[in-house]
């Protein structure tokens, strides 16, 4: 009888080999997905490989299938519900034909691109106690070869399997019961995996950390908090002497990479406590900034601060655009940055250097951004145990949402919000894992609203806008064909890109806390929307060749 | 056996140590359900300071609301102080309310936070005037038509069942003479207009972009597309009347608001 059974294990082993070469025979090999595919990033569009679509944060792809001209016949083809509390804030990626999401309460998913069916579903076990301050969200995987990467709300980035969802590697990247939580999307740059933390609001010492891909073993640090071995570490004065150990600087979106410069970008958090500054006295370096770091080393190149000594809870966690733009004839490099303190950006991407800054909202805090980079105050700005009315509130001119910059048309579309708020402050006292706002904010009874901006990159003038019916949190995507997807009220939208005219629109039947992403699947473009808990893919009814 | 009895005593064990202390079985007192210390001044000023460094950058300054909702209304709402304890101590699942972690926040803090919130919602006790028993003849002669009380009444406006609760006597003064300024989301007014030509009046329930949802005056609950209406106005005004002096006199409003602030819901709502 043992015999019989090792016979037939061995007869079946032979057979399942000739099959299994007889199948690699027929069939072709995997896709791999290298470093050079990421620097490519929208080149092969079936691709959406980074957070915004490539390193530059275009969120600009080059399909054109859908146009303003066929746009209205946009129909939904699947759904998809993750049978989770929480809501999506997540970039999806796409690779040969599967989606990759992460969704809240770290939970991720691989999908099938064609008929949105689940393949694996990633769920972390987190612990009791975690403290999150604005929302149990993650906004992406980062990927590259096999490997998926995640920042986690326990503060650790993990690794896990493409294929499998089985987890690879685990790193803590700092006590979560300090307040310390992970929802930024990773940056893959070459064999390192970009992350940082959030947590500000609880008085976190901000940083970006570089991680091995392989291993999960950290190679390098930047404190967004300067140090005292740190040049900046004497824009922290005051009676609080530890300031900068609790100064916040977090980071939860993910930055930018230029591969000719070995660059990375990224905008870094507010300081902290977020509305009193009184004892943190000074610019409080580098909170509400953009730093440019050496991306093999983490050193600092250059930093720019958009809100010096910030206690308005503008955290310029925003995306940096980078783009290569002819100004007064000049050919220049730049990172384009509509910031949440209300100013749109243009900077010199490799001195950091201001070209120009000008509002996009209505503002009360500054005049206008001087030559020498500074904003120039105006007065009565400061919260206070009375309460101060200032412009925009800390929501901000736009958020977390990501715009897009259409490099031929050189427009910059960008989720806009126009309100304001009664800032207050008081002193509070530093206690790891408790709130550290030192105030708070309280709405004004002026109904606030939020539009899709275009701004003309060349002047920074308003090209046009389109008033939604309430306050928006989407994302923007914009296409070759001169399309912009957006959206408010739950409503995904498309827009004529040269006239802002809107040409469509769909009722997801919940907010839109992201934005969208486009590719092509099986010679049909495909947008695909994260609202609520459910992604929505959309393509045309009766497209043909 | 002994092996599969010893390896789940183990996990028991992990995962005893393992659960969060509010997982854990409570032992000792029972936790009482009505808060020991409202009305104590000393909790009510911790209380406060505790609001503003844990509660108040979510939900404002003055628990009105900023991201987080308005808590000035929830005992109104029929929120008792029992729940609203379980609310801190758990948290909301798949929201921004995390549990409080006894090992931060006992249970005492919770009370005190609570006791200085109902400072915020509870009704200044003005000395009672008027006749409640004609107060309500008044209500049931001009308000239920809009408004329930108990189960009777129309929905255009709010339930008053609880309105004794929530409101003070001189925010209901103000609410009847027409002098508020605000209407209460929901509840806005609005006048549309359709490409026939009909006027509908009714309030805000909802909308977007494209479409609008009201209940009208009727009370029917109807949805519109815009790209339908040939008109659609925002009032500033609330479909509520204003009772002036001329509609009803300064006796028959005095008894009104002593009927109205002796609503504070039926006891199973309390509770």
């Amino acid at each position: 009888m043992r015999v019989l059974t090792v016979r037939l294990a061995f007869a079946a082993l032979v057979a399942g080999g000739v099959v299994t070469c007889a199948l690699n025979a027929q069939q072709a090999p995997a896709p791999e997905l290298t470093v050079q595919d990421l620097r490519d990033g929208l080149k092969n569009p079936t691709r959406w490989l980074t957070y915004s679509g490539n390193y530059a944060n275009h969120r600009h792809s080059p399909l054109t299938q859908i146009t303003p001209e066929n746009v209205h016949r946009l129909t939904a083809q699947w759904q998809f519900q993750t049978d989770t509390l929480g809501k999506f804030e997540a970039a999806p990626l796409v690779f040969d034909g599967v989606i990759y999401v992460t969704g809240p309460l770290d939970t991720g998913w691989a999908i099938d691109a064609r008929s949105g069916r689940q393949i694996w579903r990633y769920r972390r076990d987190l612990p009791a106690g975690l403290i999150a301050c604005c929302g149990l969200v993650n906004r992406g995987f980062g990927i590259l070869g096999d490997r998926l990467f995640k920042t986690t709300l326990d503060a650790h980035v993990v690794a896990i399997s493409r294929k499998t969802g089985a987890l690879e590697w685990d790193t803590a990247m700092a006590p979560y019961r300090n307040g310390y939580s992970g929802t930024t999307a990773p940056l893959v740059v070459k064999d390192k995996v970009l992350v940082g933390v959030a947590g500000a609001e609880y008085g976190v010492r901000g940083f970006i950390d570089a991680y091995d891909v392989q291993s999960g073993k950290q190679v390098w640090r930047f404190y967004t908090t300067a140090g005292p071995d740190d040049p900046g570490h004497g824009t922290w004065r005051g009676t609080d002497t530890k300031a900068w150990e609790h100064g916040g600087g977090s980071i939860w979106v993910p930055g930018a990479y230029d591969p000719d410069l070995n660059l990375v970008y990224w905008g870094t958090g507010n300081a902290g406590p977020d509305y009193n500054g009184a004892e943190r006295e000074g610019d409080n370096l580098y909170t509400a900034s953009i730093v440019a770091l050496d991306a093999d080393t983490g050193k600092l190149r250059w930093h720019y601060q958009f809100t010096p000594h910030d206690i308005w809870d503008w955290d310029s966690t925003q995306m940096p655009v980078l783009a290569d733009l002819t100004l007064n004839g000049e050919p220049r490099k730049v990172v384009l940055f509509a910031n949440r303190n209300g100013f749109f950006y243009v900077l010199d991407r490799a001195t950091g250097k201001l070209i120009r800054g000008k509002p996009f909202i209505e503002t009360t805090w500054a005049k206008e951004i001087r030559p020498d980079g500074r904003p120039m105050l105006l007065p009565n700005i400061v919260p206070s145990e009375e309460g101060t009315k200032v412009c925009p509130d800390q929501t901000g001119g736009t958020n977390w949402m990501p715009p897009s910059f259409d490099s031929t048309r050189g427009l910059f579309f960008v989720t806009a919000r126009e309100s304001c708020g009664m800032f207050f402050s008081w002193k509070d006292d530093y206690n790891p894992g408790d709130g550290f706002r030192g105030g708070a904010v309280q709405r004004l009874g002026d109904r606030p609203y939020s539009a899709l901006r275009a701004i003309d990159v060349a002047t920074g003038e308003r090209r046009w806008e389109y008033r939604y019916a309430s306050q928006s949190w989407a994302g923007v995507l914009s296409t070759d064909s001169g399309l912009v997807f957006a959206g408010g009220s739950g409503n995904l939208m498309a827009f004529d890109a040269r006239s802002g005219k809107n040409l469509w629109h769909f009722q997801t039947g919940s907010a839109l806390y992201a934005g969208a992403i486009t590719y092509m699947i099986d010679g049909r473009q495909h947008v695909l929307m994260p609202s609520g808990t459910t992604l929505t893919a959309f393509a045309l009814a009766d497209f043909r060749d | 056996m002994r092996r599969l009895t010893c390896t789940l005593l183990v996990a028991a064990t992990v995962a005893i140590a393992h659960a969060s202390p509010q997982d854990r079985p409570t032992r000792g007192e029972q936790r009482p359900t009505r808060n020991p210390l409202e009305g104590n001044a000393q909790a009510i000023s911790n209380g406060g300071a505790m609001f503003r460094t844990r509660c108040a950058g979510c939900h404002g300054p003055d628990a009105r609301g900023y991201v987080g909702p308005d808590l000035t209304g929830v005992w109104l709402a029929g929120n008792t102080d029992d729940h609203l304890f379980d609310v801190v101590r758990r948290g909301i699942p798949g929201t921004e309310m995390t549990p409080a972690d006894p090992l931060r926040v006992n249970d005492r803090d919770i009370w005190q936070v609570l006791a200085y919130l109902r400072t915020l919602s509870a009704v200044t006790s003005a000395p009672p005037t008027g006749d409640a028993a004609n107060g309500e003849r008044v209500f049931r002669a001009n308000c239920t038509r809009c408004h329930v009380v108990n189960g009777r009444g129309g929905q255009l406006g709010p339930d008053l069942s609880r309105i004794g609760s929530g409101r003070p006597r001189a925010g209901l003064l103000s609410k009847l003479r027409g002098t508020s300024g605000t209407i209460r989301p929901g509840y806005e007014s609005v006048t549309l207009v359709t490409k026939e030509g009909e006027r509908i009046r009714g309030v805000r329930k909802n909308e977007d972009e494209f479409s609008i949802q009201i209940m009208d005056t009727r009370e029917r609950l109807q949805g519109f597309l815009k790209a339908n209406l040939n008109e659609l106005t925002m009032d500033k005004q609330s479909l509520m009347p204003a009772y002036g002096p001329e509609r009803l006199n300064d006796r028959d409003l005095d008894d009104l608001l002593r009927y109205l602030s002796g609503l504070r819901g039926s006891e199973a709502a309390r509770r």
